[in-house]
């Protein structure tokens, strides 16, 4: 039965590990990146050998400048960059949609721009947006060129800086100084780039007006002064607007009016000083579109037609058609404005290059343009796919006839960029040949469409391949998932319809029956809530809440079920009397074990509830805001204005507060064993390290760099600790006597108690240890406000495990396992974590390392940040411990004691962890399109997926303990047995 | 339960919680509309004040053995009871997360004062120190099992109290910009509206009108 139980468990698992894979793989896929920034190498053809040292040594701005003019062999055609984003302008408004102008009253809100249009001097674009429609992702994608994935946000979670290839900081590395006004977004992308710079924030959707002054107020001066050669101006009123009132809100032509206004005061500005070294080229765009009522984030039309305005010398033409549904991706502004100003196109850029801002230019020079685009694009394929890289790909034969074969996607490029770079060729030897006519017109021609032909088909191809989510194998991720959760509800089911020995409930005297009981309904009706909850952003941004309110209402039940039991018992004192006094004689398990009468016992047991009570709304005060409500008051603001010596106290108190329940716990069992004194003194000097460290980082935070001391420090303390948990682990079955001096080994009754007696003792020492010394590293790496919420759990846990240890039969024992992982979430969220990456505490993960090293920081962190949880499931192990094993049947099977002990403490986590795992990757999938898919849900799907690796390190530990402890002792009670039959027969 | 206990039929039920409910309306109503929201400490101190009085009285008439015990023993009880089980209340509210503070306490405290007034006051009054009888109340097992018109007077509505001001609890994080979403008001219907399904029905089943799991994005 166990052997099964337990097999079937780790399917369930695998399963659940491989489904969780598969939806990551799928739902966040990292596509191959270059790494690094283009330099003077773009301007060469690619080639797919080892890519030598193309850094050389780094020239000058100017030098560097010059540098790339000359190996572009293409006239830079701007010198000055205005660029406008109006966040959340749908192109509709400007350009109107499907070859129609816009409304009549958008043609007349925005009157200068659309003269420029009318008059043939600006071009304007669709540019879709590729979804998430929220602005910093679309910011990265026009400054960038590429899509990046979630992956990407949340592996450099402890920097927003955007530090992938762009143009800006292209134009900053040839000497550009560039100037920023608005959107603070952007200062948090390049905090280091910017010359001058105001950002405003985006926090107040309400405010339409101040927003957007803020940005014109500089505008005067700005245009005037001549010391930029790059402005960004973010307006930010228009969303706003649109948030509020929709599209068809009454302050959306007055908004528009100003941004027109707007336009016309760059424009004026810009013309006045146009010469040769000032030409300036002015770019409106919007980050994203918006729906009919306003809201952005998802895929529709509304939400990706945004827009891309062109107002520059090289544009205007005498005839054009400026409401022509002209197509373009939002990605193309990166390599138009690279090649316009003569830099490097980004390495991941998989935008294509506007023709029409390129009139201005020569025949020659165009095919150029294309060429180094086709150059970065195919080296970008080449990363991606290595079928690229052969030479037939580039240099295949001239085979136009078989163009009507179908064939695979790669082939199809190889041919169109192949026939691209013939035609270039040819087109290139009929101008040597000074030989103008029709045929290199015809040349020219097909040149540029078979470079247009291979930029559109790659760029599509590459950009499907950043955001297409293979609905499938979401789909069959989920359905290995699901299937995991139920097969795991399956083993429990099972277990509890399962054989006796295993559902041993002996003391149902008073009423566990087969009835349903309000705990186990609220705990159903609890998770049910829970999982109902995480479909609502807010409800995931404040989810400390929710744990709150489900444990401290699970707490209450549990009192009043208590003061429900005390009532009875003192009603129907009589009858029970008796009854009670030999229950409380048999119970072997510790706390119990103190002779307790009655009446103590009633109070220790309301006293614990109201310990964990208590404690816990401590915890709710010490940390109140999650994500939105993050400026609420609480104790850890306070304590962090207050003085920090209160701090250092407060965790001085904590650390003797555990070395004193240490001892007070290794006291209860009643040896004086050498191991225990031993560990006695370990986690005594342990707490005295972590008092040091204590002491020496509060002096040390005048000087940050000498600490040397601290770090060894640390390094001494995980040493210690570490050879003290595994003595314990290893050596605490053998310490403990299986047998005593006076039982007869024949008989099994007067064995039994004592066999008990031995695994609980060595169990609880165990379990104890864990305990214990978990907190103290917790005390050592969390942040010092935390000194006090690590406490408190401490004190909830051993509160809990006292409360269930007396009141072992008025809840089911998975009510107490799934009671205490609720306690562990809680926790979680009272040491300051939220579902934001920004919570995670990254100083804490660096204590005690020498040198940096991704993977142990990494493991700290998750020690840091699954400190709680991890803390209830090793209290677990002391809750196995204290529950009454009297009843075995028979003394021989160590495996049914050792299922019974471990099936449910460790199942229940798994199953809890599978449903929330489950229905949470669910949700996301369902709302893969919704507008804070990206900053809300993903990062809390990262959570889940710790938080997984988390219940399956306790599990670990819980089941690694109990099947250890089990088999020594089972070996030493054959032994003895052995041992003593010799004896008999000797 | 002996012989000697009195009886209460179901109409005398109907009518003692209908007289409350009456004082509670006119409390409201004497406070203004939409009081309860804009100053809580003040429109709670009427409910008190106006149903104290209302509730002692009427439950101390119903109490279990009017032989042995007078009324005004029982309405002495009640008056015992009120402080007790204001803080249990309280100290139940402040566990689910009711804000502690200075600027709190008076509504704190006047809200808990109700809440035993819907809660503890009617047992004390009727049960006085009965084990058995509060073992019941605090049980939900006696539906569809006791026969006694009593404990279903006393403990319907009071389950319904406190389950309705424990989803009043239930936390609101949607970024609506309410009124009503200010945790303790939020409590306060729930409450209310418990109180006036309760009394009436005298069931615990109701429907949380805010009570939605769908969140508006800004």
């Amino acid at each position: 039965m166990g052997a099964a139980v337990a097999e079937w468990t780790v399917a369930a698992v695998l399963l659940q590990v491989a489904g969780l894979s598969l939806f990551l793989y799928g739902f966040f896929p990292v596509k191959p990146t270059l790494p690094g920034f283009s330099g003077a190498e773009s301007y060469r053809a690619p080639s797919c050998g080892p890519v030598g040292c193309g850094e050389g040594p780094a020239l000058p701005p100017d030098q560097l400048r010059s540098l790339y003019r000359e190996l572009s062999e293409v006239p830079h055609v701007y010198d000055r960059l205005v660029l406008m984003v109006i966040d959340g302008l749908p192109a509709e408004f400007v350009l109107g949609r499907g070859g129609k102008p816009p409304a009549r009253e958008m043609m007349e809100s925005m009157p200068y721009t659309q003269s420029l249009l009318a008059g043939c001097r600006a071009v304007g674009y669709h540019a879709k947006a590729a979804p998430p429609t929220v602005t910093m992702p679309r910011l990265k994608a026009m400054v960038s060129g590429a899509i990046g994935g979630f992956l990407d946000v949340a592996l450099n979670f402890n920097t927003q800086a955007f530090l992938d290839d762009n143009i800006l900081d292209q134009l900053h590395t040839i000497g550009y100084k560039l100037v920023m006004l608005g959107d603070e977004t952007w200062i948090k992308l390049f905090p280091t780039l910017f010359y001058r710079q105001d950002g405003v924030s985006s926090f107040y959707v309400k405010d339409t007006v101040e927003v957007d002054f803020n940005v014109s107020r500089h505008l005067e001066s700005e245009l005037a002064a001549k010391d930029w050669d790059a402005l960004i101006l973010h307006y930010l009123g228009l969303d706003h607007v649109g948030h509020i009132g929709g599209r068809q809100s009454n302050l959306m032509t007055p908004k528009l009016k100003e941004m027109d206004d707007v336009i016309r005061r760059i424009h004026a500005a810009v013309t006045s000083i146009q010469d040769n070294s000032h030409r300036t080229l002015l770019v409106v765009v919007s980050d994203h579109g918006m729906t009919e009522v306003g809201n952005h984030g998802g895929s529709s039309y509304e939400e990706t037609d945004s827009l891309a305005l062109f107002i520059g010398h090289s544009v205007e033409s005498s005839h054009c058609s400026p409401y022509d549904q002209k197509e373009a991706l939002q990605v193309d502004l990166a390599p138009t404005l690279a090649l316009l100003f003569g830099i490097p196109i980004p390495k991941n850029n998989i935008g294509v290059l506007l023709p029409e801002l390129f009139n201005s230019l020569a025949d020659d020079q165009k095919l150029r343009t294309l060429e180094l685009n086709s150059w970065q694009i195919l080296r970008l394929l080449q990363k991606q796919r290595p079928a690229f890289c052969s030479e037939d790909c580039v240099d295949s034969k001239d085979d136009f006839g078989a163009d009507m074969l179908p064939e695979s996607t790669e082939k199809k490029l190889c041919r169109l960029l192949s026939k691209a770079f013939a035609s270039h060729r040819s087109s290139l030897l009929h101008r040597d040949s000074n030989f103008r006519s029709v045929e290199a017109a015809g040349l020219f021609g097909a040149a540029v469409d078979s470079y247009s032909g291979f930029l559109r088909h790659a760029s599509e191809w590459l950009s499907h391949r950043a955001t297409d989510k293979p609905l499938y194998l979401l789909a069959s991720a989920i359905s290995l998932m699901i299937i995991s959760c139920f097969s795991l509800a399956g083993i429990i089911s099972c277990i509890f319809k399962g054989p006796p020995q295993i559902k041993v409930e002996h003391h149902s005297e008073l009423d566990l029956d087969k009835n349903w009981h309000l705990d186990e309904v609220f705990i159903l009706m609890g998770i049910f809530l829970y999982v109902a909850s995480l479909g609502s952003s807010s409800f995931v941004e404040e989810e400390q809440y929710i744990w709150h309110f489900l444990t401290s209402t699970l707490y209450l039940i549990f009192l009043i079920k208590t003061v429900q039991s005390i009532l009875k018992e003192s009603n129907s004192t009589l009858v029970h009397r008796s009854e009670t006094k030999t229950f409380h004689k048999n119970n072997s398990s510790y706390l119990a074990s103190y002779k307790l009468i009655p009446g103590q016992q009633d109070g220790c047991k309301l006293y614990t509830v109201l310990i964990v009570l208590v404690a816990g709304r401590i915890l709710r005060a010490w940390y109140q805001g999650g994500i939105n409500w993050v400026h609420f008051p609480d104790i850890s603001k306070i304590l962090n204005q207050s003085d920090s010596s209160i701090v250092k106290s407060l965790q001085t108190i904590s650390v003797l507060a555990v070395v004193v329940l240490y001892s007070v716990s290794l006291m209860l069992l009643r040896t004086r064993r050498i191991l225990i004194i031993g560990l006695w003194l370990s986690h005594l000097s342990c707490g005295l390290l972590v008092m040091l460290h204590i002491w020496k980082s509060q002096v040390d935070t005048s000087v940050p760099i000498n600490n040397h001391s601290t770090t060894s420090i640390a390094q001494i303390f995980y040493v210690i600790a570490s050879i003290s948990v595994t003595c314990t682990f290893l050596l605490s079955p053998w310490i403990f006597p299986t047998h005593s001096k006076e039982a007869e080994p024949t008989s099994s009754s007067g064995s039994n108690p004592e066999k008990a007696h031995g695994l609980n003792h060595s169990v609880f020492l165990t379990g104890v240890t864990y305990t214990m010394f978990w907190c103290l590293l917790q005390l050592l790496l969390q942040q010092p406000i935390n000194a006090v919420p690590v406490l408190l759990i401490l004190l909830q846990i051993i509160s809990s495990v006292i409360y269930f240890s007396l009141e072992k039969s008025l809840h089911r024992q998975w009510v107490q396992v799934v009671a205490m992982q609720f306690l562990g979430m809680t926790g979680h969220f009272g040491l300051g974590n939220t579902n934001s990456l920004a919570s995670i505490d990254v100083a804490g993960a660096f204590i005690g390392i020498s040198s940096y090293s991704t993977v142990l920081s990494g493991v700290l962190m998750f020690i840091i940040t699954y400190g709680s949880p991890l803390l209830l499931y090793l209290g677990m192990v002391v809750h196995m411990s204290v529950k009454d094993s009297n009843d075995i049947s028979t003394p021989q099977q160590w495996s049914s004691v050792l299922s019974r002990m471990i099936a449910l403490p460790c199942l229940l986590p798994l199953l809890v962890n599978s449903i929330a795992l489950t229905s949470y990757t669910i949700v996301l999938l369902l709302m893969r399109n919704h507008l804070f898919v990206w900053s809300v849900f993903s990062p809390k799907y990262l959570y889940v997926c710790a938080a997984t690796v988390c219940t399956y390190a306790g599990v670990l530990v819980i089941a690694m303990t109990g099947a250890y402890t089990c088999a020594v002792l089972s070996f030493r009670t054959r032994n003895y047995r052995d041992k003593s039959v010799d004896q008999i027969d000797g | 339960m002996g012989a000697e206990v009195t009886q209460v039929s179901a109409f005398t039920a109907v009518l003692a919680h209908a007289l409350c409910l009456a004082g509670l309306a006119a409390a409201h109503s004497l406070a203004g509309r939409g009081a309860l929201l804009s100053d809580p400490a003040h429109a709670l101190r009427l409910l008190v004040v106006c149903e104290a009085p209302l509730v002692i009285v009427v439950f101390s008439l119903l109490r279990r053995d009017p032989k042995r015990c007078s009324f005004l023993k029982a309405a002495a009880r009640g008056l015992l009871g009120l402080p007790i089980g204001a803080f249990l209340n309280a100290f139940g509210a402040i566990v689910l997360g009711a804000p502690v503070g200075i600027k709190y306490w008076i509504a704190t405290t006047y809200w808990s004062c109700l809440m035993s007034l819907f809660t503890f006051v009617p047992a004390a009054c009727v049960f006085g120190a009965s084990k058995v009888d509060w073992q019941n109340v605090l049980s939900h097992s006696i539906y569809g099992t006791s026969s006694n018109v009593a404990d279903y007077m006393i403990s319907a509505p009071s389950h319904g109290a406190v389950i309705g001001a424990w989803l009043g609890a239930w936390p609101m994080p949607l970024d609506w910009e309410r009124p009503w979403q200010s945790g303790d008001t939020n409590a306060l219907v729930c409450l209310m509206l418990s109180r006036v399904l309760n009394a009436a029905v005298g069931t615990s089943l109701y429907y949380h009108p805010h009570f939605s799991m769908h969140s508006i994005f800004n």
